[in-house]
C-alpha cells in the first residue's frame, strides 16, 4: 500500500563538514559544522530547529568501544547543548541501528505534526590504531563464535559472500575494476569527497593490498573523521525555503535476519535486498524502471551488486557483467553512487548517499549531475535488518 | 594468544561438547529444527527449552576468505588464515564458521566436503575446526 505521506515530507538542506582521515578537530566541532551548513543551505537558523536525531555509534570489534561523547560519537543530547537549542527542541531521537532509521523517525515526526524542522546528522570518527584489530583476550556473546577464528572484522564477512559470488558465476576482481574506476571518477568530481581530484587506475585497483581475499583495501569504504547532515521539513514548508525540495516518495526497512553461524551469506544479502525492494516499491508505487540514479550502500564493493541484483534491477549473477560494461557509470543505464559512495566520498554510514540523492534530484550535482535525474534510490547497510531504502523525487 | 570464547548459559553445551570432541548443536525438541548460534527459543517454531545434540561433523564448504593481515595479535603466526563458512550436513542453511586447517587457498572450491577437527587451544578450551574431507 502506498505511503499515505508520500511526497509530503522533504529534505530542504544538506550540509557537510570537511572529510579527512584523522582530523585535528573534535568530532563535535565537525558535527556543528555539518549541521550549520545544512541549515544555511535551507536558509534556516539554529533557532528554527525543533527536532534532532542521529545514531551515535562507532563500529569497533573487541577492545575499547569508543563511547566518549564529542570525541568518538556525538549524541543528540550533547549537540543540543552545543547548538544552544535546548529550549527550542520538541524531540530528540537516538537509535542504535543505522542513522537511516533516524531519517524515518524524523520524517514521521514531521508527518505527524510533532516537529517542523528536523536535523538528522551522522558523525563518524576514525579511532587510533588499526581499524579491525580484535584486542580483547576473550570474546563473549555472538563474538565467541567468531573471534577465536579471526572472523570479527566486517571486511572478512563481506569477503566470504564476495568469494561465493565470484565462484558461483565465474568472476574475479578484474571484473570489478571498471566499476571501481567509474566510481572513483564520481568521487574525483565531488568537492566534498575524500578522494576528490584523485582518479583510480586499473593497475592500482588490481594491485591494492588484500585485507580479506578477495576484499582489498579499495573494496572497503574509506573511514573518515566527518559529519553530514540533512534538514527535513514538510514539503509545503520546504517550497518556501532557499533550495528546491527533494521529496521523500517512499521508504522501506529490512527485517531479514542474518543467517546465524555466519554474519552474512550471499543469499541472505540478496534476500534482504529483495524484501526491502518489495516494500519500497509498494510504499512508493514505483519500480526499478522509475529510478534515474541509485545511491547503493558500498561499505564494501560487493554490496553494490547484492543491492542491484536483490532489488531486481538485473538478474542475480549478472550484475558484475553489467558493471563491467559500464552499466553504473555516469553515462550508463543506471548511474550508481554519483558522488563516489562510501568508497570514494567517505564512510558516513549512508548519510552521504542520502545527501547525494537530494543533490541529484534537485539538479545540484555540479560536475557529476546526471542530466534530468528526477528520482534517486538510496539503500543503506548490507540488506539485513537495520538496512533501509529511500526513494527521493524532484518537486515537479 | 588468540581470543578465547567466554561461554554462557546458552553456549555452555557447545563448548563442553568441543572439549570432549563432539560437535554439539542446538535442536528443537518439538519441530526438530537445528540452529546455531544457540538461542532462547526455536527460530522455526518458537518452542522453548532447547537442548544440544551431537551432529555428524560433516558438511560442505559454502564460502571462505583468506586473511593476510592478522585479525588479532594471536594470529600472526597462522597466516594466511582461512576462515570457512561450512554448511552442516544435518540441515540446509545450518552454518558454522571456523578455520580450515591444513588447506591451501588454491585447493578450495564451493561445495567441497569437510569434516570437523578439534583443536585444543588451552586445557580448558577446544575449538571445533574443519579440514577438507580426506586430509
Amino acid at each position: 500500500m502506498a505511503w499515505v505521506f508520500r511526497d509530503r515530507v522533504a529534505v530542504a538542506g544538506v550540509g557537510y563538514s570537511a572529510f579527512t582521515r584523522r582530523s585535528e578537530r573534535s568530532l563535535a566541532e565537525l558535527a556543528i559544522e555539518a549541521c550549520d551548513a545544512a541549515l544555511a543551505d535551507a536558509g534556516l537558523a539554529r533557532a528554527d530547529v525543533d527536532g534532532l536525531a542521529t545514531s551515535p555509534s562507532m563500529p569497533r570489534y573487541g577492545g575499547a568501544k569508543g563511547t566518549i561523547d564529542g570525541i568518538d560519537v556525538v549524541t543528540p543530547y550533547l549537540l543540543t547543548d552545543l547548538l544552544g537549542i535546548g529550549d527550542r527542541l520538541l524531540w530528540t531521537g537516538s537509535t542504535n541501528g543505522m542513522v537511516t532509521q533516524s531519517v524515518i523517525d524524523a520524517a514521521l515526526a514531521i508527518a505527524a505534526g510533532l516537529c517542523r524542522h528536523v536535523l538528522v546528522y551522522r558523525a563518524l570518527h576514525v579511532p587510533k590504531g588499526r581499524y579491525a584489530n580484535f584486542e580483547s583476550s576473550h570474546a563473549g556473546g555472538p563474538e565467541q563464535f567468531l573471534a577465536p577464528y579471526g572472523f570479527t572484522a566486517p571486511p572478512a564477512w563481506a569477503a566470504t559472500a564476495m568469494r561465493r559470488y565470484f565462484e558461483l558465476f565465474g568472476y574475479s576482481r578484474a571484473d570489478f575494476a571498471r566499476y571501481m574506476i567509474d566510481n572513483r571518477a564520481n568521487a574525483a568530481a565531488n568537492p566534498n569527497a575524500y578522494w576528490r581530484g584523485k582518479p583510480l587506475s586499473r593497475e592500482e585497483y588490481l594491485g591494492a593490498r588484500m585485507i580479506a581475499d578477495p576484499v582489498s583495501i579499495l573494496d572497503c569504504d574509506i573511514p573518515v573523521d566527518g559529519c553530514a547532515a540533512i534538514l527535513l521539513t514538510a514539503t509545503e514548508r520546504a517550497r518556501d525555503l532557499r533550495q528546491p525540495p527533494a521529496l521523500l516518495t517512499g521508504f522501506a526497512a529490512s527485517t531479514t535476519a542474518a543467517p546465524g553461524g555466519a554474519p552474512m551469506t550471499l543469499e541472505s544479502l540478496w534476500d534482504g535486498a529483495a524484501q526491502t525492494a518489495d516494500r519500497l516499491w509498494a510504499s512508493s508505487g514505483l519500480g526499478p524502471a522509475d529510478v534515474d540514479t541509485a545511491q547503493l550502500y558500498d561499505g564494501f564493493s560487493l554490496f553494490v551488486l547484492t543491492w542491484l541484483e536483490g532489488m531486481g534491477f538485473v538478474p542475480r549473477g549478472e550484475g558484475l557483467a553489467r558493471l563491467r560494461d559500464g552499466y553504473g557509470a555516469r553515462g550508463g543505464a543506471l548511474p550508481i553512487n554519483t558522488g563516489g559512495g562510501a568508497l570514494g566520498e567517505g564512510r558516513l554510514h549512508g548519510m552521504t548517499h542520502i545527501a547525494e540523492a537530494v543533490l541529484q534530484v534537485t539538479g545540484r550535482g555540479g560536475a557529476r549531475q546526471v542530466p534530468g535525474a528526477s528520482r534517486s534510490l538510496v539503500t543503506v547497510s548490507n540488506g539485513l535488518n537495520k538496512s533501509v531504502a529511500f526513494l527521493f523525487s524532484a518537486d515537479r | 594468544m588468540r581470543p578465547l570464547p567466554l561461554s554462557d548459559e546458552l553456549t555452555q553445551a557447545f563448548w563442553d561438547g568441543a572439549k570432549t570432541h563432539r560437535l554439539m548443536i542446538q535442536r528443537c525438541p518439538r519441530c526438530r529444527h537445528w540452529q546455531h548460534p544457540p538461542g532462547l527459543v526455536c527460530a522455526a517454531c518458537a518452542a522453548p527449552d532447547l537442548a544440544a545434540e551431537p551432529v555428524s561433523g560433516r558438511g560442505t564448504l559454502h564460502a571462505w576468505t583468506v586473511l593476510h593481515d592478522a585479525p588479532a595479535p594471536g594470529f600472526a603466526d597462522r597466516l594466511p588464515l582461512i576462515v570457512a563458512v561450512v554448511e552442516l550436513a544435518e540441515q540446509p542453511g545450518l552454518m558454522l564458521s571456523a578455520n580450515l586447517l591444513d588447506a591451501a587457498p588454491g585447493d578450495l572450491r564451493l561445495g567441497l566436503p569437510v569434516a570437523v577437527a578439534f583443536e585444543e587451544v588451552t586445557p580448558e578450551i577446544t575449538l571445533p575446526q574443519f579440514r577438507l574431507e580426506g586430509r
